[in-house]
């Protein structure tokens, strides 16, 4: 949003300047192509979702978000579940997803980050919620699936054919291994003794 | 007379407009420079920088908020395909807040074919040696000796000499390094000899005034001269605060390759020739992580100290174009790094303390572009030639060659199919053609051209002396102006330039 605002000052300064070199680039770029592909099969293949797809998410109580809506909070929730320490039977103190709050970070992250960026994240959870499940035969919404069914969703889309929808799974899995790997909890997990700055006298674990 | 450091953000509501004889857009390494030679040559000098002003008390060594600080979109940037992540700096200072500091000169090489092939004037090694000298004074430059080496860097000097593969030690721009291992997070002990620890407070004691959090949306010209740039201030939640505009003759950008061609692209800076914006490098490398039964803890000591250089030539047209380092990461980038998600990734993230990890940089020969898009950000498009491709696939596997031949006991290259190695014969059967954008992660932290200088307007931007070809009194001062990619590190050559072209903008600011 923020850098629409801008723009718009700096087109008025520039009608005031008289300058008739604003010109434009807007161009249509493959990004926007991959992007107008990915709505259209989102459209086609679960419109009636896509309309319902606010409705029956249980935001949760007392929190304020950010960026993220209530049924985005919730597939990002479950998504951060699978993709972090998702079995943890090796290691029981090490911390789940939702114990370091992956998907408050997310929240919080998303708040920061440009327009164009927000919107494609927004696209990408809204696929992965409705339209992937689908590709992989289940008749039922990503947040609303068994774990191992998530797996499977996420395994597909992680090796799907499109490049973009890789593209996007690599993101929402950047930002959830940043929102995990952030905690000092998880050091201890992977033997990383932490930054210097602020250490703890006892170290970080 | 003695300048000052201002934040943009305390502009709240106040609109700000002033003269200056030149203004910087930027602040990193061809900033820098060209502020401190303008306000040393008595020049009422100004610089904007986009990001904000931090110093080594802000720098807490945490991966989470520093990528957000000190990165362009906090470290998401793209090229438009998404193949490729771009790194770049944001802030006072610039790339040279999180950089590791490695410090190599444009090659012999690269810099004969430059006045060679592009006719570019004063541009050969004897002309520049002054520049490097200096500027390699100024900051200190000096090698890492082999005590200072850590665990995974020392990896790939072995790996070099077992194999008998052409390696070196680097030189850096660091005095008194406490060896953390954060120099990407910006260094919290003030050991980088940066622009932000020494070339923009000189250029402050010389009286330049320096603006963080404002955002240059235009630079103002009637297609023949600039007249000075238009801007926004920006608070710290990132909404506009006030609108900002210097009137000035000279204006000097070095907002990046990306930055300085977006803003030239989205202000109507002419281009008869449709040169603006092309010719972009980005050198894309991709990593290849490495198992020991040893304890390596790479993210300990100092980073990158060490390259191999036995695929890599200089020459124009070589088959051996890949620069080889380590790049070790943090456990956020470290998790990023490593493919997979779940169980399976976290067995591997709990190998973190026993992996190294190297990467193949392409020197390339694609030519990308830099454009905007219809929200006025900028645009990279980049489509990776066959050519590099090729190298590409050569280079990680050359990186697998050098951590079996340091006792590696399996080698891991991320890919949409993960490549697992279990030993060197493996690589034999491996089809390196699977190596290539889109199945392999790949980063660029070193975009140059898009702005490139040459005498022929009907291939360049600007002249060889950093000027416009068309636009009187609008300078290029950072990587943007280099024609080919330089197959090193850019940032010492980016000061150097600078620092060499800076009497061409000291007198166009002089005449008015």
């Amino acid at each position: 949003m923020r850098r629409s605002e801008s723009r718009r000052l700096d087109s008025n300064d520039a009608a005031q300047a008289g300058g008739d070199e604003t010109r434009r680039w807007h161009e249509v770029s493959r990004r926007r192509l991959l992007r107008a592909s990915l709505v259209g099969a989102l459209v086609l293949s679960g419109v009636v979702a896509a309309m319902l797809r606010a409705r029956g998410y249980r935001t949760p109580p007392g929190r304020k978000l950010h960026s993220l809506s209530g049924w985005q909070f919730v597939v990002v929730q479950h998504a951060a579940r699978r993709i972090t320490a998702a079995d943890r039977q090796e290691d029981s103190s090490i911390p789940s997803a939702d114990e370091v709050d992956v998907v408050g970070f997310v929240d919080a992250w998303v708040a920061r980050v440009d327009a164009r960026l927000r919107r494609d994240l927004g696209r990408f959870l809204a696929y992965l919620e409705h339209a992937a499940p689908l590709a992989c035969g289940f008749g039922s919404r990503f947040s609303l699936l068994a774990p191992f069914e998530q797996d499977r969703v996420l395994t597909s889309v992680q090796s799907s054919q499109s490049d973009l929808l890789r593209a996007g799974f690599d993101g929402i899995r950047s930002l959830v291994f940043m929102g995990y790997y952030r905690d000092a909890r998880t050091w201890r997990a992977v033997g990383y003794d932490g930054p210097w700055v602020s250490r703890p006298p006892g170290g970080w674990w | 007379m003695s300048g000052e450091i201002l934040r943009g953000r305390d502009l709240a509501g106040v609109g700000l407009t002033f003269d200056a004889d030149a203004v910087v857009i930027g602040t990193g390494a061809g900033g820098s420079v060209m502020l401190r030679e303008l306000a040393r040559a008595g020049l009422d000098a100004v610089a904007l920088e986009e990001g904000a002003y931090l110093t080594s008390q802000d720098f807490d060594q945490r991966e989470d908020r520093m990528l957000a600080e000190l990165y362009q979109d906090a470290g998401a940037r793209t090229t438009d395909d998404m193949a490729i992540r771009v790194l770049q700096g944001r802030g006072v200072g610039g790339s040279t807040v999180h950089n590791t500091n490695l410090c190599k000169r444009t090659p012999d090489e690269i810099l004969e074919l430059w006045s060679r092939k592009y006719g570019i004037g004063e541009v050969r090694p004897n002309d520049l040696r002054a520049a490097f000298e200096t500027i390699e004074r100024d900051l200190s430059v000096s090698d890492i000796e082999p005590a200072q080496r850590n665990a995974n860097n020392e990896i790939l000097r072995a790996g070099c000499e077992a194999l008998g593969w052409r390696g070196a030690p680097l030189k850096h721009n660091r005095i008194g390094c406490a060896q953390s291992g954060f120099c990407e997070l910006g260094c919290s002990y003030d050991a980088k000899q940066n622009a932000l620890k020494v070339l923009l407070p000189e250029a402050v004691r010389a009286g330049a005034r320096i603006y963080s959090d404002i955002e240059v949306v235009r630079i103002v010209h009637d297609g023949r001269r600039v007249a000075g740039v238009q801007g926004v201030a920006r608070g710290a939640d990132g909404q506009p605060r006030a609108r900002v505009e210097v009137r000035s003759r000279a204006v000097i950008l070095a907002a990046s390759a990306v930055g300085s061609a977006a803003l030239a692209r989205r202000s109507g800076v002419p281009d008869p020739r449709g040169t603006l914006g092309r010719g972009l490098r980005l050198h894309p490398g991709g990593v290849v992580v490495g198992r020991f039964e040893r304890k390596v803890a790479g993210w300990r000591g100092i980073p990158q100290s060490y390259e191999c250089t036995e695929y890599l030539s200089h020459e124009e047209g070589s088959d051996k174009r890949v620069w080889i380092v380590t790049a070790f990461a943090h456990p956020i980038g470290a998790s990023v790094t490593l493919p997979g998600f779940g169980a399976p990734h976290m067995a591997a993230m709990r190998s973190y303390p026993n992996l190294a990890v190297l990467t193949a940089m392409v020197h390339d020969e694609t030519s990308g572009e830099v454009a905007v898009d219809g929200d006025e950000r900028p645009l990279i498009r980049y489509e990776m030639v066959e050519r590099d491709r090729q190298q590409l696939g050569a280079g990680l596997a050359a990186c697998a060659r050098l951590l079996f031949a340091a006792g590696a006991l399996e080698v891991t290259i991320p890919a949409l199919a993960p490549v697992r190695l279990g030993n060197v014969r493996a690589l034999e059967a491996l089809d390196l053609s699977v190596l290539r954008p889109h199945t392999v992660p790949l980063t660029a932290v070193h975009p140059m051209g898009a702005m490139c200088m040459g005498e022929d307007p009907r291939t360049s931007v600007v002249r060889s002396t950093g000027e416009h070809h068309q636009l009187r009194g609008l300078f290029v001062a950072d990587g943007s102006l280099f024609p080919t990619s330089i197959g090193v590190p850019p940032q010492i050559s980016i000061y150097a330039f600078a620092l060499h072209l800076a009497r061409h903008a000291i007198e166009r600011a002089r005449a008015g």
